[in-house]
């Protein structure tokens, strides 16, 4: 706490003040997308407002079919039950489990109800855009290198009628085709289920990394917070993220910024607990040390803004602030934050540091470099709704000022 | 507890918590790898500098082809530009993004750990872990090089201690000195 006090009085002013009426940069490191505002409104709402990413959460939409498939040149799945049917069941039941880890969440619109099937195809090869949200164990792919052990493509629609597959978007930012990839090919990397990992100590955890990359399936990002599901780096082979799930606490292995995440993301429009929100600025003391190009930034762009409960001391929530938008758009960077769907009745103390730690700006990209469109990435973009994203401020030292 | 106590516990518990970290010693999509693994699964090793970035359609699926003026080569042929292929980009209304991908500005100049042929896309060994970019200090003039990845601390269960084995801030110098003392060392 010394250190972040002595940090936060250091060099720069973080000016911590309310805001009213404004839409500031939602969100904690979600996946954001720019609607099309060349489509007329009725397809792209008028507004060049970056979104998120998201699912539909109504019942049964979300399902998923996974390749039973699997690597066995070299054997990348290890399970406890060695027997094929008992192998397949085992390997379901982790991924049964970690849908279960996001859907236990209190407080979201997101529920056991929105999960669809799961169901197995016997095929390698199922992941591909075609409107399907797929697990794939054995699917050679371009874009794994060594080191690289799994990773998730997203693919998300800028406007409402875009067709992927028997996919129709109804929703901007509906995320329409969301497939897991496994490395299937690397000697040296395996996936071990929660009941086999222990026997194979040098395994990656099956069920961690899953449920990371369902984060992915749902609209995340990245997050900064080290104990996040969403951190990006997984458990050491043998070991995993946070506690296993139970039936009692289902969403154990979050941390509070995931399920803050989510509560933002899906959003309950009947929780009366989770409605406290934090907003402000991060300003610079000197404005001449803001970046006169791209023009018009008036704030730290890229900050890391992190919500303390004072009472345990637990990380709450983080979010990347920076900007902030109001329709028609675009965004501006103008250093607003926002931390939101706190639960009411707490005392929360907020700091702001540079994303220069474990976590750096190319982890969490999508959630940054996607907050604009401009003639020169899509051509045609009107003018008035064009912006160009600054690059992320990571020279600033801050000190807190209290709200006005 | 007096205040030297408490500073003890404080820093037991920072320790657990660096601990706890520590053990996160590869990436999501990523397994750690130390810098003689990148030399090594690299067939190429350059300085380029980003000219522009495509987005294509390949095989049903979205890529996005960044085309890269190759400044200098520290392993391996490359021809004058190289296209080097990541997953995600924009096409049409659709947008496909794979998190941990590492995106180039134009004009911006980097080292990349390929894995590739030339007269086909390259791509990037161990994504973030195979990009150092550059930065050069505008009062001094002086480059130095930082890996994407350089941040994430490692337990080594030897000395039982904690070290961050990424390249951040080191001068462009002991950078190249450092790589081509390793790729000395592998083609003995």
């Amino acid at each position: 706490m010394r250190d972040i006090i002595r940090k936060m009085a250091a060099t720069g002013i973080a000016l911590l003040y309310g805001l009213w009426s404004v839409v500031a940069a939602h969100g904690y490191s979600f996946n954001q997308i720019v609607p099309d505002v060349r489509q007329p409104a009725s397809a792209s709402g008028g507004s060049a407002c970056p979104v998120p990413a998201h699912q539909l959460t109504a019942p049964g939409s979300i399902a998923v079919q996974w390749s039973t498939v699997l690597g066995t040149n070299p054997q990348t799945i290890l399970t406890n039950d060695q027997t094929p049917t008992g192998s397949l069941n085992e390997i379901e039941a982790v991924i049964q489990q970690s849908r279960g880890v996001w859907t236990g969440v209190a407080a979201t619109s997101l529920t056991t109800s929105s999960l669809g099937p799961l169901t197995r195809v016997a095929s390698a090869n199922i992941c591909g855009s075609d409107g399907l949200n797929s697990i794939c164990f054995d699917q050679p792919d371009m874009a794994f290198t060594p080191g690289v052990l799994a990773f998730t493509r997203v693919i998300t629609a800028d406007a409402i009628g875009i067709q992927l597959g028997s996919v129709v978007s109804s929703e901007v930012g509906q995320i329409l085709d969301a497939d897991i990839y496994f490395n299937p090919s690397d000697s040296s990397v395996t996936f071990a289920t929660p009941a086999a990992l222990s026997a194979n100590p040098k395994s990656y955890d099956l069920e961690s990394i899953l449920t990371h990359e369902l984060g992915h399936t749902l609209g995340f990002s990245h997050s900064a917070v080290w104990s996040a599901m969403m951190f990006p780096f997984a458990p050491a082979p043998g070991t995993f993220t946070g506690v296993r799930p139970t039936t009692q606490q289902p969403d154990a292995p979050l941390a509070d910024d995931d399920r803050t995440g989510l509560r933002t993301l899906y959003s309950d429009p009947n929780d009366t607990t989770y409605v406290g929100s934090i907003q402000g600025h991060i300003l610079p003391a000197n404005p001449l040390s803001l970046p006169t190009a791209p023009p018009g930034v008036t704030g730290i762009f890229g900050a890391h803004v992190v919500a303390v409960d004072v009472s345990t001391g637990n990380v709450i929530a983080g979010t990347l602030g920076g900007w902030s938008c109001q329709a028609p758009g675009p965004a501006q960077f103008d250093g607003s934050y926002l931390l939101d769907h706190l639960l009411v009745g707490h005392t929360y103390s907020v700091y702001a540091e540079p994303l220069d730690g474990a976590v750096s700006p190319s982890d969490v990209t999508n959630a940054l470099v996607t907050l604009c469109r401009n003639a020169t990435t899509d051509p045609g973009w009107p003018p008035a709704q064009s912006c160009v994203v600054p690059p992320v401020n990571q020279q600033f030292t801050t000190r807190t000022r209290p709200a006005p | 507890m007096s205040y030297v106590q408490r500073r003890r516990f404080l820093w037991v518990l920072f320790l657990i918590g660096i601990a706890l970290i520590a053990i996160v010693a590869n990436a999501t999509t990523l397994a750690r790898l130390q810098f003689y693994q990148l030399v090594q699964h690299s067939s190429a090793i350059a300085r380029v500098r980003c000219l522009r970035a495509d987005t294509r359609l390949d095989n049903g699926e979205i890529w996005t082809d960044t085309v890269f003026e190759v400044v200098q080569h520290d392993k391996g042929f490359l021809p004058p530009e190289i296209v080097v292929r990541m997953p995600g980009g924009k096409f049409q209304h659709l947008h496909s993004h794979v998190d941990g991908v590492p995106e180039f500005r134009p004009g911006e100049e980097v080292f990349l750990f390929l894995t590739g042929r030339p007269g086909r896309q390259f791509y990037i060994v161990g994504w973030t872990q195979g990009t150092f970019r550059i930065r050069k200090d505008m009062r001094t003039g002086m480059e130095a090089v930082t890996q994407d990845s350089a941040d994430v601390p490692v337990f080594d269960p030897q000395t039982k201690d904690f070290t961050k084995t990424g390249v951040k801030d080191l001068r462009i110098d002991r950078f190249l000195e450092k790589l081509n003392k390793e790729i000395y060392r592998q083609s003995l």
